[in-house]
């Protein structure tokens, strides 16, 4: 296919000044994808992303941050304390340069600098600012203190996932928080599509724009049925062991292999699935008895019934198998079946590699490159998108971007020696 | 240009996108292209094998004539601000109508399942004959290209494949917990859309459209957090770690039952001041000054017993009062609110003005959930430009066919009468 489809270039020439904390940082990392310039301030003890684990080496040295490295993919660092004195005139400078702000954190710090980016949007109407916070910039819950795992519970998805109740329907296990970053992932996600809009609508009218993005909102938008269960029906959905939460009790989706590992095998009650599933019991050699005239009988009598029995047999299919025979047998059937993966087995996974889901980036602390997830898409030959460089140390280009909004080097020392960067 | 001629104008002016999507995906996509001021045409039909499933889901509005399929409220709340027509394109002559359509249009969405469009002849390589501007999103669970390019997906097959249902829950011998909902809907819906719109910006610039071959399972890839490079570097599987902070010492971390039935809060301790602070508003009981509490490395060390005891505590107290009184005192916590608390005991959801009151012609007006952020220029609206809810079966068939396609009255009824729209 001969397309010119290469989106990892679509943003090149936008530059983004990225600010504030972990909440916001996915989103640079995404504009990045894209080809745009983000270059990230750090106050001189460098984010908080890099004194989150996992760490390359032991000494948890906030340079071998795999948690900041991840979030922080392909974006320039420049060291300035923002709520310095001195700061403004440099966010005045690189602000001239820059077509997007993000900032992200609490509401009431970024809030302190917006006045800040009013007085730049003021001189340069075409610039786009972006805050993240909790809860955006105003309402009652605007300066609750929040974290990934508080979003996600007051933000409704954890009321969605966890354990099946004991058989009296009393949870004895808690709603579980999805691992990890999610909250911000879908916040960042969120920010991006505003933000390439608000690059759209700039190209139309010629006028930034201000966007108040709210964790919590966007959190809320992604529980997909809940919301829309109790809105028309009142009703409140029950979290279920692997499987969609419900208004009722659900038959199992997760089955244990025979190699210890779990499947998603679930089935939809259609005749042609049932098919298919009793030719892999066959197939497989697996004793049932989904063919005598006793299970007709029982599908006559209780329809509720027969599913629960041929669940079992399903059991005893998955069972018989290894969890890859499971999910590349069913999906020889046309079953949307899935084996349950640990992350990292799609790495080697040739379907990956051919699409080129991960980019291979050098860690040169630990002398081996590490294999990124960066891409989501192709255009018929390649990834779309993709990054030219890893994430950087800490400072490493406060220089370098300092000099091309025409800061001195003798400038440059004395916000050294201020304190400011 | 000046702001209040800029704010007349919508992102996506101008932009039209043919939308083939269905159940969630796809839709969220095109609801996020609607939303930013796209005219987004949903194209449907009355087979069995093409009605979208989400038409005849619950929840849905009682009453209405026998087999509606205007009266689901999950499809009223994935499409509302869009067009809708009917169109068979299992026919030659809807398809000739369907490239009559591409050709007024900048961009096409579909979430078929693989090969289905060229089975039409209606793949990339054909519309771009027609229409060499056209963006193509294409949305599989597994990609279109590579070894699984024929496997079939949902958001749950995605979920187990690229490694989320297994990051999520207690660790072993407990199960996975996954995702209670098809979360990788949601999630491949943003990227779509994310997409779409920097696709539409280097179309701005090059003139070029292109192909987006995205993957469903990818975009799982992309949203598993660090886990991929911990494994590499650790060379040991990812695992789970229930709602604890893997990253960091922050504990306790967790969500712990309240009064009432099935009631939660979750807290998430950072740092030893937020400890103090919570140990201070529960009135400093022995348990809570041990000396393992004194320190972050402690509390982590012991975070088994540390939990219960906060249960213990949690248990005989309101989660709304608790969740105030350690707020006051900076401590991040916050309830697990379900569908029903988010919908009437949240005002922070409710002064941001989050539900959307959106008419649908045959339903009326319910609430919708709205966009997660506040914009200072652009018009962003959810009901999209024809200001409502999603569009029941062809409600839009006269519009699309007289004023966008040109035919007569006569034409539009014998179309009809054909059975082809």
């Amino acid at each position: 296919m001969n397309t010119t489809a290469a989106l990892s270039s679509a943003l090149t020439g936008t530059v983004i000044i990225e600010s504030g904390d972990e909440r916001g940082e996915f989103a640079g990392v995404l504009l990045a994808s894209f080809g745009a310039e983000v270059i990230k301030l750090e106050g001189r003890r460098g984010s908080n992303s890099r004194r989150l684990g996992p760490f390359t080496t032991p000494q948890r040295d906030p340079e071998q941050s795999l948690c900041f490295c991840r979030y922080n993919l392909g974006k320039k660092s420049v060291s300035l304390e923002v709520d310095h004195p001195a700061a403004s005139r440099v966010l005045e400078r690189l602000a001239q340069r820059a077509d997007i702000i993000i900032d992200s954190g609490a509401a009431a710090d970024v809030a302190r600098r917006l006045t800040l980016y009013r007085e730049l949007q003021a001189t340069q109407p075409r610039l786009i600012v972006c805050t993240i916070t909790p809860f955006g910039l105003d309402g009652p819950y605007r300066d609750l203190n929040m974290t990934d795992l508080t979003q996600l519970a007051m933000g409704g998805v954890m009321a969605s996932c966890g354990y099946d109740a004991q058989p009296d329907g009393v949870y004895d296990t808690p709603p579980i928080a999805p691992g990890m970053w999610q909250a911000y992932h879908i916040a960042c996600e969120y920010a991006v599509i505003a933000l390439t809009a608000a690059l759209n609508f700039r190209e139309l009218t010629g006028a930034g724009d201000l966007i108040d993005l709210s964790i919590h909102e966007a959190v809320s938008t992604c529980t997909e049925v809940a919301l829309p269960s109790y809105i028309y029906n009142e009703a409140v959905v029950q979290r279920q062991t692997g499987r969609h939460a419900a208004e009722g009790r659900t038959r199992p989706w997760l089955r244990r292999t025979k190699d210890g590992r779990y499947v998603k095998a679930f089935l939809f009650w259609g005749k042609r699935d049932m098919r298919v599933i009793t030719e892999m019991l066959n197939e497989a050699g697996v004793g049932h008895d989904l063919e005598s005239e006793a299970y007709r009988e029982l599908v006559k009598r209780s329809q509720s019934d027969a599913q629960a029995h041929f669940s079992d047999m399903i059991d005893r299919l998955v069972a018989s198998l290894t969890a890859d025979e499971v999910f590349h047998r069913a999906q020889a059937k046309g079953l949307l079946w899935a084996s349950v993966r640990y992350p990292e087995e799609n790495i080697d996974d040739p379907h990956f590699q051919a699409r080129g889901t991960f980019q291979r980036i050098h860690h040169p602390e630990i002398g081996r490159d590490l294999s990124y997830p960066v891409s989501v898409a192709t255009d018929g030959k390649q990834r779309v998108t993709a990054f030219d460089r890893g994430a950087p140390h800490l400072g490493e280009h406060t220089r370098e971007v300092l000099s091309q909004v025409g800061f001195s080097d003798a400038e440059i020392s004395a916000l050294a020696v201020q304190g400011a960067i | 240009m000046a702001q209040s001629q800029a704010a007349r104008r919508r992102p996506l002016e101008g932009i039209r996108v043919i939308d083939l999507t269905r159940i969630v995906a796809g839709p969220n996509a095109t609801r996020l292209l609607a939303t930013m001021g796209a005219e987004v045409i949903r194209v449907e039909w009355h087979d069995d094998r093409a009605i979208d499933l989400l038409r005849g889901v619950r929840p849905s509005v009682p009453g209405g004539e026998p087999g509606s399929l205007n009266r689901s409220g999950l499809f009223n709340n994935i499409n509302p601000g869009k067009y809708g027509i009917t169109l068979n394109l299992n026919i030659p002559q809807g398809r000739e109508l369907f490239k009559r359509l591409i050709a007024e249009a900048s961009v096409l969405c579909e979430n078929y399942s693989p090969g289905q469009m060229d089975r039409w002849e209606l793949g990339y390589e054909t519309l771009r004959e027609i229409n060499p501007g056209l963006i193509y999103l294409q949305i599989t669970g597994m990609g279109k290209s590579g070894t699984y390019k024929d496997y079939l997906s949902v958001g749950p097959t995605a979920q187990g494949l690229s490694g989320l249902t297994h990051m999520s829950g207690s660790p072993e011998p407990m199960p996975p917990a996954g995702w209670g909902y098809s979360y990788l809907d949601h999630s491949t819906g943003y990227y779509g859309a994310m997409l779409v719109l920097t696709a539409l910006l280097q179309r701005r610039r090059t003139g070029q459209g292109c192909y987006i071959d995205a993957s469903q399972t990818e975009v799982g890839i992309m949203v598993s957090g660090t886990a991929t490079l911990a494994a590499q570097v650790t060379g040991t599987p990812t695992e789970r770690y229930g709602n604890r902070m893997h990253a960091a010492t922050w504990a306790p971390h967790g969500a712990y039952p309240c009064r009432g039935t099935d009631e939660w809060i979750t807290i998430a301790v950072q740092t030893d001041e937020q400890w103090q602070a919570l140990v201070a508003e529960i009135g400093a009981p022995d348990w809570a000054r041990d000396a393992r509490w004194q320190t972050a490395d402690g509390r982590k060390a012991h975070e088994d017993d540390l939990d219960r005891l906060m249960a213990q505590f949690t248990q005989s107290e309101d989660r709304y009062d608790l969740m105030s009184r350690l707020q006051k005192r900076g401590v991040p916590a916050g309830i697990v609110q379900k569908s029903v608390d988010r919908f009437t005991r949240d005002p922070q959801l409710q002064e941001r003005g989050y539900f959307v009151p959106l008419p649908q012609s045959e339903i009326g007006i319910w609430p919708i959930e709205g966009f997660p952020a506040k914009f200072q220029n652009m018009p962003v609206a959810v009901g999209g430009l024809p200001g409502r809810g999603a569009p029941c079966m062809g409600e839009d068939n006269d519009y699309v066919y007289r004023d966008i396609l040109g035919l007569t009255s006569e034409e539009i009824a014998a179309l009809r009468e054909d059975l082809i729209i």
